[in-house]
């Protein structure tokens, strides 16, 4: 109590001065040494309380506590990137066409994004975002895609609710996230699942680590469509349950296996779809025809996916120093893979992605840099179609092809990155020259902040 | 109704998996100097309480402070305080670095027991470890050429010393860095021109503490501030101790676990 009461004081007195709390330090010491004398305090228990009170203040202050804002202000911490890209989009006439007329397109994007969390108290964190994009619901791009092209006679272009979600964490193994979030369960590749989507539900995340694993298990609820009565609505259930483990100082691997159950599709025809999944024009059990790119889906959707990353640290170190050229030490080497397959749909139904990854870990400064290959393939009822990557044949399924990417380096915060995605449609029985064959090309400058 | 119930069994199914893995643990990391208090520590509160598991490592100052930041570990050991730049870190990564003061520590200056030197001021020190002074005929002593030993800057003894004695300035270039305050020790005990600074657990009669201004490192001279080479030595943890955290460093902190830090040579707080 004594102790308490002491640092009470003392911090009291510290805050009160703080605008000159440097030079009150010494009469911090002058009146522990009082308190000493006078045999109030032991020499050891001043030297705990007098040394304790001025890292709390020093801590404080680095916290921006002493500030007049309340703490939730102090506690904001904004984010954001900002993309000019060039697009090229080569491609062939649709399958149906009589012929394999080209068709070219040139584009300018803008992409801005900007989010802030804040603390609402030690274990709840609220975050949101903005960004550009689209809330047309009929569009593939509204939930896919946050890049705004040039045209229309410079009309201005709309920013969009991109995120808003709260995270509690009672206890630091486990937390829960609830509202539109920057959250998607984790995969090697964006094949399956784009990048700019922000899910709506819930999710419970979990982690241990047990030696050199770090395990995870996500369990994710979210909704896809809400309508009356409330059983049918269109969900997904999901549960992710994976490990990242260092064989090596130089060796790691992180997989997982994915289950998403996505109820309530069957018969639906949901917002952002592609219309590559297999279609029948009525609701009931009875398909009426399938008109190819509308009507309901046929079919429902339950995917197991497995996925797997290895990673190899400077894994041509020895041949680097071997031969003196330090350009072929390279940070990282990696292998990825995934699978998926959907279990309610009888054929057409399967789908995979591979690829690897070479450069440095984070391209964050001049000079470094990150190539990527992927080869990925997605039947037609593999995967909802209101999922798949948009820059791979528009997001669509019962594609195969290609993305080659290289990220550059140009100084700290800011890159350059070139792409080219060369994809065919595989639903159709066509010779190879009528799969209506594209070829995208991006060429982007990006800053973040 | 359906839904509710398939979280309902997500949720069952989730925590089932999880409640099993939970057992009581702790890691401590950091500072080489509060090592072996940490050790001895943990190895008498361990062996009380059957239950806890307390796992210590070394690694310096800086690691421990890093780790903690990281959450790597529950407890951080420090045998400096925390840097503006750290604090900058934690902040960042949403943590609340929390001082626990759990000894005092004096820098010794040491030389080799034959050198006929036995007090230096700190004016002396700093021009030694700087180059100024590089003969101990300089200062008095023998025509010898003074071998500088430091410890490397991972160390939180090296940050000290350099605050505390050198004012910031640089160690000379040629100086031998040593790893630990038993290395230190261990050089200059074999090699007759050297100077060495060690924690005050660490000095022994195969070396000779030198007296700083004119005041010799002592328990009272350390608590007091009079020794002018002084430094608390911490357990940092992310805000308040809790749990298994805040039982080992009030055991560090009670009357016996003060017993056991003066036991390894270092000035206790009772």
């Amino acid at each position: 109590m004594k102790k308490f009461l002491t640092a009470f004081v003392l911090g009291g007195f510290i805050a009160l001065n703080l605008g000159m709390c440097f030079s009150y330090a010494g009469e911090i010491d002058l009146l522990l040494q009082k308190l000493v004398d006078k045999g109030v305090l032991t020499a050891g228990e001043a030297q705990q309380i007098g040394t304790e009170t001025k890292e709390q203040v020093k801590s404080e202050i680095a916290k921006g506590k002493y500030s007049s804002l309340p703490e939730w202000v102090q506690n904001i911490k904004m984010k954001g990137d900002f993309r000019v890209r060039y697009q090229l989009d080569h491609a062939k006439a649709d399958a149906s066409a009589a012929t394999n007329n080209t068709q070219d397109r040139n584009r300018g994007r803008v992409r801005l994004r900007l989010g802030w969390d804040t603390k609402v108290n030690d274990k709840i964190v609220v975050g949101a975002g903005i960004a550009t994009g689209t809330t047309d619901v009929t569009s593939y791009d509204a939930a896919r895609s946050n890049n705004q092209s040039f045209g229309n006679a410079f009309a201005k272009k709309p920013l969009v609710l991109d995120y808003a979600y709260a995270k509690y964490t009672p206890v630091p193994w486990a937390s829960l996230m609830a509202g539109k979030m920057k959250y998607l369960p984790w995969r090697p590749t964006d094949v399956m699942i784009d990048n700019d989507i922000t899910p709506e539900g819930g999710v419970l995340q979990l982690t241990k680590k047990f030696g050199k694993a770090n395990l995870f298990l996500d369990n994710m609820v979210f909704v896809l469509s809400e309508t009356e009565p409330a059983t049918h609505n269109a969900m997904a259930y999901a549960l992710q349950g994976g490990a990242d483990y260092a064989l090596t100082d130089t060796l790691s691997v992180k997989g997982a296996v994915s289950y998403y159950d996505f109820s309530n599709v069957k018969g639906r025809a949901l917002d952002g779809s592609q219309g590559t999944n297999t279609k029948m024009l009525g609701t009931g059990n009875t398909v009426a025809g399938n008109t190819g790119t509308t009507g309901f889906n046929m079919y429902s959707f339950r995917d197991i996916t497995p996925a797997v990353e290895f990673g190899i640290k400077n894994p041509f170190k020895a041949i680097a120093n071997a031969t003196s050229l330090g350009m072929l030490d390279i940070e990282k080497l990696s292998f990825f893979g995934e699978c998926y397959q959907n279990l309610a749909a009888p054929d057409k139904n399967t789908g995979f992605a591979a690829g690897f990854g070479l450069g440095n870990e984070k391209v964050d400064d001049w000079g470094k840099w990150q190539f990527q290959y992927v080869y990925s393939m997605l039947e037609k009822d593999s995967i909802l179609d209101t999922l798949p990557d948009s820059d791979r044949y528009t997001g669509k399924t019962g594609i195969r092809g290609h993305k080659g990417s290289f990220q550059f380096g140009l100084g700290k915060n800011t890159w350059l990155q070139f792409a080219v995605f060369r994809f065919e449609n595989i639903n159709m029985s066509l010779p190879t020259t009528r799969r209506a064959p594209t070829t995208v090309v991006q060429a982007d400058w990006n800053m973040k902040f | 109704m359906k839904v509710l119930s398939r979280v309902l069994t997500l949720a069952l199914v989730t925590l089932g998996l999880t409640i099993p893995c939970y057992a009581e643990k702790i890691v401590v990391e950091g500072s080489t100097t509060v090592l072996p208090i940490a050790q001895k520590a943990a190895e008498v509160f361990m062996n009380n309480n059957s239950g806890a598991d307390i796992s210590v490592r070394g690694g310096g100052s800086g690691v421990g402070i890093a780790s903690l930041i990281d959450g790597t570990c529950d407890i951080g050991n420090s045998s400096r305080s925390i840097k503006d730049s750290e604090l900058d870190k934690a902040v960042t990564n949403g943590r609340s670095p929390k001082a626990n003061v759990i000894a005092m520590d004096g820098i010794c200056v040491i030389v080799h027991p034959a050198n006929s030197i036995g007090a230096l001021t700190k004016k002396q020190i700093k021009d030694i470890y700087t180059g100024t002074i590089s003969n101990w005929k300089q200062l008095g002593g023998p025509d010898e050429k003074i071998v500088v030993i430091s410890r490397d800057s991972s160390s939180g003894t090296f940050e000290a010393f350099g605050a505390l004695a050198l004012d910031g300035s640089k160690v000379r270039s040629d100086a031998l860095l040593q790893a630990s305050n038993q290395a230190v020790a261990s050089t200059v005990s074999r090699t007759p021109g050297a100077i060495g600074y060690v924690g005050l657990g660490y000095v022994s009669s195969s070396v000779k503490a030198v007296d700083v201004d004119a005041v010799k490192a002592t328990k009272e001279t350390v608590l007091s501030n009079k020794y002018p080479i002084g430094r608390p030595l911490f357990m940092y943890t992310n805000g308040e101790p809790k749990g298994l955290a805040k039982q080992f460093i009030d055991f560090i902190l009670s009357s016996e676990g003060q017993k056991l830090v003066e036991e390894e040579g270092f000035v206790g707080l009772k």
